[in-house]
């Protein structure tokens, strides 16, 4: 027990995992929090071999009864995958119009005949207007040999300007039509913006958004916006694509990829308060099975020292936004917005964003090269290395 | 550092530099670049393809150039991503093909559409499409025009992988290189699939024929209640609730065979004709 309690305080300690609902922790289970009304749990011990109990969620206003763990089909190698997934208890099936060219959702159409009616599937549409969209919802149910998906999201908009009227009059007509249920927004970045708004527009019943153990505090603020307006909030990334500073080159990526520390990953973002369910990509047996003991099994100390592990390893980059570097510069830089601007890139994949806010800054401060600094004044008490990101964003954006 | 960024950059622009000769707007009459070349390499793919930079990953994704091109009203994006050989590159188009539409002679196999064109040529996999595309018009005439003047350009294999040779053409629906998990299996780690209007076939070429003994050791050991099979070095077949008769054979260093099929005796014959195929 006593090592239990030295992770926690040790992985709590790194600063990038603070609770901010209320005083729960951020790594136990949160049965009481919002946003989260679990119904029931089932033993589906269906598939031989993989003794599992799902639990089961209710998907925000929808009331929709999900899977915790859901099935992200992008790259799935076979139909059987699919089928097995389905008969052990997992309901929640995610595609996209735009993976595989459509044969993703071709694959789908396959795994799941025959059992329509005892699942949940959604798809993706990335058109940008309401002509196109339109026209990719019925080519999506064609492929997915189905009359209606349940959630039909418009895919990767992560600014409002990119959901427009005529997209929003599409997700209605095709509400009316009995082509889809629920209508949702998928987003990989500018969550912290895009949650709020998503919350005060009020007609999107569900989100699909990127969210892992290394985000920091704001992300959860922003779900518990979304979550308290009723929005059903699934969790994608939740495992080795949530590190996109993490590149596939870098070893720790390559650690993630390793059996165990992902189903430590998705094992903690199921204990999050307000995640109703979870999409990991799923490609073979091998993943499915493990995938479905994050739901079965407790998060072990020595997981979360694991994931602890791997927040120490990137602390050296990771701003924790505490605002003690403030006037510390010798030139004067903002630091702490400088290394915002280049979580923006490295985290959230919002490169032009990232570029736009640099090239907001004083023509002073986009001036300086820290390189030209024989040392820098600047000691983070997290320990992230100042004067290498600073180098880097200048690299990146100036 | 620096200097290590430096030299990244100047690799980069080498190898990019010869993917750039092939995008031009102007290969066709009316059309112009609009905005600057896009250039993409495995670190960054996420933040033009999202989630799908995945299945460019899986298939040996090296670098991506692309270009945006404008004709009055039509707008179409042309990116041509390099991959890790020809095969792979073959892979990626199998993999984004419509298997119910015809595999065109341009490179090693493409696709003509109304609003998109896709071929494979080297190791070089084309991908052009119209933006918005949500008319009725058909754009096809334009789509193979931009991509014969691009295949022109590229050097390399025209034809398919010759492990496609092997499985049998009768009642064949499409054929494509898995990148991982070949019958949704991690064991089977990369290999060709042919499904068929009953059933699918399957080759996975092992590093030696050591692993692929160990790979057939381990299915057995996954497989349980399996029975021997006389095909190539060794078989066996086995009823699966997902994967219907199976029969897996290995022939030197290929482990293949066939699933999903409705009868062991049909499956045992089939993977015996394969395996004949195989050299």
């Amino acid at each position: 027990m006593k090592l239990i309690k030295t992770s926690r305080r040790a992985f709590l300690s790194a600063g990038l995992v603070l609770p901010v609902v209320g005083a729960s922790s951020r790594m136990g289970l949160a049965n009481t929090a919002m946003g989260i009304l679990r119904t029931s749990e089932e033993s589906l011990d269906k598939t031989p071999g993989s003794p599992a109990k799902l639990e089961y969620r209710i998907l925000g206003r929808t009331g929709l009864k999900v899977s915790a763990i859901g099935f992200g089909c992008g790259f799935t190698s076979d139909t059987s995958v699919i089928e097995r997934a389905a008969d052990a208890g997992i309901n929640y099936f995610d595609t996209a119009r735009a993976y595989l060219q459509g044969n993703s959702e071709r694959m789908v159409g396959v795994g799941l005949a025959g059992k329509r009616k005892q699942i949940i599937l959604s798809t993706k549409s990335l058109a940008s207007d309401k002509q196109g969209a339109l026209k990719d919802l019925d080519t999506s149910l064609r492929e997915l040999k189905t009359d209606y998906v349940d959630i039909w999201y418009f895919h990767d908009k992560a600014s409002p300007d990119k959901v427009t009227d005529g997209m929003l009059e599409a997700q209605q007509i095709a509400k009316q039509q009995g082509k889809t249920r629920f209508s949702g927004l998928s987003m990989h970045g500018n969550q912290q913006q895009m949650l709020p708004w998503m919350a005060k527009k009020g007609v999107f019943d569900v989100v699909m958004t990127g969210y892992n153990f290394s985000m920091d505090s704001s992300m959860d603020q922003a779900i518990e916006v979304a979550a308290k307006a009723g929005i059903g909030i699934v969790a994608m990334k939740v495992m080795a694509g949530g590190f996109r500073f993490l590149k596939p080159s870098d070893p720790i990526y390559s650690m993630l990829k390793r059996d165990g520390t992902s189903l430590a990953a998705l094992k903690w973002v199921l204990r999050r308060p307000n995640i109703q369910t979870t999409v990991p990509g799923i490609t073979d047996m091998d993943q499915l099975e493990e995938n479905l003991k994050a739901n079965s099994e407790p998060l072990s100390a020595s997981e979360e020292k694991l994931l602890s592990a791997h927040l120490e390893t990137i602390k050296p980059i990771y701003c924790r936004m505490c605002g003690k570097c403030e006037g510390a510069c010798q030139k004067g830089l903002p630091v702490a917005d400088v290394l915002r601007f280049l979580t923006y890139a490295d985290g959230y994949k919002q490169f032009a964003h990232a570029r736009e806010s640099f090239q907001g800054l004083a023509a002073e401060h986009r001036a300086v090269r820290c390189g030209d600094c024989a040392e820098c004044t600047v000691q983070c008490p997290h320990g992230v290395r100042v004067s290498d990101r600073m180098a880097r964003a200048q690299e990146l954006f100036a | 550092m620096k200097a290590v960024c430096l030299l990244l950059t100047v690799v980069f622009a080498i190898g990019s530099g010869r993917a750039q000769e092939f995008l031009n707007c102007h290969d066709v009459q009316g059309w112009e670049q609009t905005g600057t070349k896009r250039a993409y390499v495995p670190d960054n793919l996420y933040d033009y393809k999202d989630g799908g930079a995945e299945g460019y990953l899986a298939f040996g994704f090296v670098r991506m150039q692309g270009i945006d091109c404008k004709s009055g009203g039509d707008s179409l994006t042309i990116d041509i991503s390099e991959m890790s050989d020809a095969d792979s590159a073959y892979g990626m188009f199998t993999a984004n093909r419509d298997p119910d539409k015809p595999i065109v002679k341009i490179g090693m196999g493409g696709h003509i559409q109304p609003h998109s064109a896709l071929f494979a040529k080297g190791k070089y996999y084309v991908e052009i499409a119209e933006v918005a595309a949500n008319t009725d018009s058909d754009h096809s005439t334009t789509m193979r025009a931009f991509a014969t003047k691009i295949e022109e350009r590229i050097e390399g294999r025209t034809t398919p992988p010759e492990t496609l040779e092997w499985f049998a053409k009768e009642n064949l629906t499409s054929a494509s290189l898995v990148p991982e998990s070949v019958l949704g299996m991690r064991l089977l780690k990369r290999g060709y699939v042919a499904k068929y209007k009953v059933g699918q076939a399957f080759i996975v070429l092992e590093a030696s024929p050591e692993s692929a003994a160990e790979v057939m050791k381990k299915l057995r050991e996954k497989f349980t209640g399996s029975t021997p099979a006389q095909i190539g070095d060794e078989g066996f077949q086995v009823k699966d609730k997902y994967l219907g008769e199976i029969c897996i054979f290995r022939k030197g260093r290929y482990v293949a065979g066939y699933a999903n099929m409705p009868e062991a005796k049909e499956a045992a014959a089939l993977a015996g004709q394969l395996a004949a195929r195989i050299p």
